[in-house]
């Protein structure tokens, strides 16, 4: 939908850790503060809060009373990896209605053992999934890899252009956790993992948190003199779900992408951050989200130049798969960079011209389709 | 308490909704649902029909389909199953019009090739009373 007075006003980040056992509640509170640091916003002038994790077993009342957040409006964002693009929906709803005028929105993840958090699998995957040995998701997204490849006839080059062009992005990238650079003989002799998916689709778990704030514009006004606004937004949960025959290359952004671009232009984005737990999930959305024909990922990526000084800039600070994953940080990792972005706060990966971002959200693969959770937005930058 | 265990491999934890589907399993059928109302045929076992939200009935299938994509998993998620990797985790679309996830068993399942015909057959479990039901090539 068309929005017009809805800001993002700020971000917050903490280091990523493959090793951290500090807890998740702490790292929330890093990102916050860094957040709360960059603008100057008294803690007390937050009146919603969301969270997004799996990694800390509280309901989201609790984690707000913990952090002692005394709110008007309180959500658990869990939708997987679009809880980050789904959240700053619902705040956005919640400040056009007029319950608040500050939201703070925050993912993360640790792996803090003292706190048990182990989640059962879901009906379906424990029952009808996990007891024939699969691998996680990345059996998951193989399955879909595979045939894609075999339907298109796309090549693992080109799912490994998408890679190699998202590390040469983390190479300036402080936060990524890898930071040196990949060739394409290092993609393919990448250890498998579940065929056709390697080692380098795969993103690295790790612990860390983000966080955003999104404020009315009038609140915003007084936050910052960088006014980044909610453009247009759109979602859809468990697409196909009747469709027996459903096809599992094809994920909910051909919908999302159809209500954003009713909205704006394809062309007037300057820089795209799509949710990538595996190179094939970015080249699928690419093409669902109409940039180019359903399975023309591969030549598409073949004809431009990805990376964030390309005429397509994607995820350009790395990504999750080379920054890493925190869990369900990821979904938000995709915001702060394209705030970053258009505050022109990107040292070493700065895209030239950063006046409109695309962002997006995908979560939950589920059972004989593909994602459950697709969503999407669009952020510009006004004078 | 707390002995250290070796990991069990994943077993079903059978509920209201899907106990007369493992019920079949372990007799060596393979049952789907069948809505009352539209007749739409679904995998896996829900409480309505996933289009019109009807009733649904069982049916037992032919067991009978192709591969619709596969992959061989070399790191399972969950450890008990590292002995038998490579795992041949595969979709396959069921005669009846459903894709069913499942594994690729028996010795000549390192051939598959994406389109191959498969039949079921139900693998024996640590369970006595648990069969899941898998495929082989046709």
């Amino acid at each position: 939908m068309r929005r017009s007075k809805v800001c993002f006003v700020g971000y917050g980040s903490t280091e990523y850790s493959r090793n951290s056992e500090a807890s998740a509640l702490s790292y929330y509170a890093d990102a916050i503060r860094d957040a709360l640091k960059r603008t100057g916003i008294d803690k007390k002038e937050i009146r919603g809060f969301s969270i997004t994790t799996q990694a800390s077993p509280d309901y989201s009342p609790h984690v707000a009373e913990q952090l002692g957040l005394e709110v008007d409006w309180v959500l658990n964002g869990d939708y997987g990896g679009a809880g980050g693009v789904m959240s700053v929906r619902r705040a956005a709803d919640a400040i056009e209605c007029g319950h608040l005028d500050l939201a703070l929105l925050v993912g993360g993840n640790s792996f803090d053992r003292s706190t048990p958090t182990q989640r059962q699998l879901e009906y379906q995957r424990g029952n009808f999934v996990d007891v024939f040995g699969y691998g996680g998701p990345n059996s998951l997204m193989a399955l879909i890899q595979r045939l894609h490849m075999n339907n298109y006839g796309t090549t693992l080059e080109q799912i490994g252009k998408i890679a190699i062009a998202q590390r040469f992005n983390a190479l300036n990238n402080p936060q990524a956790l890898f930071r040196q650079a990949m060739s394409m003989q290092d993609y393919l002799n990448s250890r498998m993992i579940s065929d056709p998916i390697r080692l380098f689709d795969c993103v690295m778990p790790c612990s860390g948190a983000e966080c955003i704030l999104l404020a009315s514009e009038q609140k915003a006004k007084q936050i910052t003199d960088k006014l980044v606004y909610l453009v247009t937004d759109a979602e859809i949960s468990h697409y196909q779900v009747a469709n027996m025959l459903p096809d599992k290359t094809t994920f909910g952004q051909k919908v999302v992408g159809e209500r954003i671009f009713s909205e704006i232009k394809r062309e007037d984005i300057d820089l795209f951050e799509i949710y990538d737990d595996y190179p094939i999930a970015v080249m699928i959305q690419i093409e669902d989200l109409g940039y180019c024909q359903k399975g023309e990922g591969g030549k598409f990526v073949d004809h431009h130049d990805l990376t964030y000084n390309g005429d397509f800039p994607v995820n350009t600070g790395g990504g999750e798969l080379s920054v890493g994953q925190a869990g369900l940080a990821g979904g938000y990792l995709h915001l702060v960079e394209a705030l970053r972005q258009l505050r022109c706060e990107a040292e070493g990966h700065q895209v030239k011209k950063a006046d409109r971002a695309l962002v997006t959200g995908i979560g939950w693969l589920n059972y004989g389709r593909n994602l459950g959770t697709t969503a999407a937005l669009v952020m510009e930058r006004r004078k | 308490m707390a002995e250290a265990r070796t990991p069990q491999k994943s077993l079903p934890k059978i509920n209201k909704v899907d106990q007369r589907f493992w019920d079949g399993a372990a007799a060596g059928k393979l049952l789907l649902q069948k809505c009352k109302s539209c007749g739409k045929v679904q995998f896996f076992p829900r409480v309505a029909c996933v289009d019109c939200f009807g009733e649904l009935d069982w049916i037992e299938s032919k067991g009978s389909g192709k591969v619709h994509t596969f992959t061989l998993v070399r790191v399972p998620r969950n450890p008990a199953f590292k002995e038998e990797t490579p795992i041949y985790y595969i979709n396959v679309i069921l005669d009846e019009g459903v894709i069913i996830e499942s594994r690729l068993v028996g010795d000549s399942r390192d051939k598959v090739k994406m389109g191959d015909r498969v039949k079921a057959v139900f693998l024996e479990t640590h369970d006595p009373k648990i069969k899941l039901p898998c495929f082989e090539l046709a």
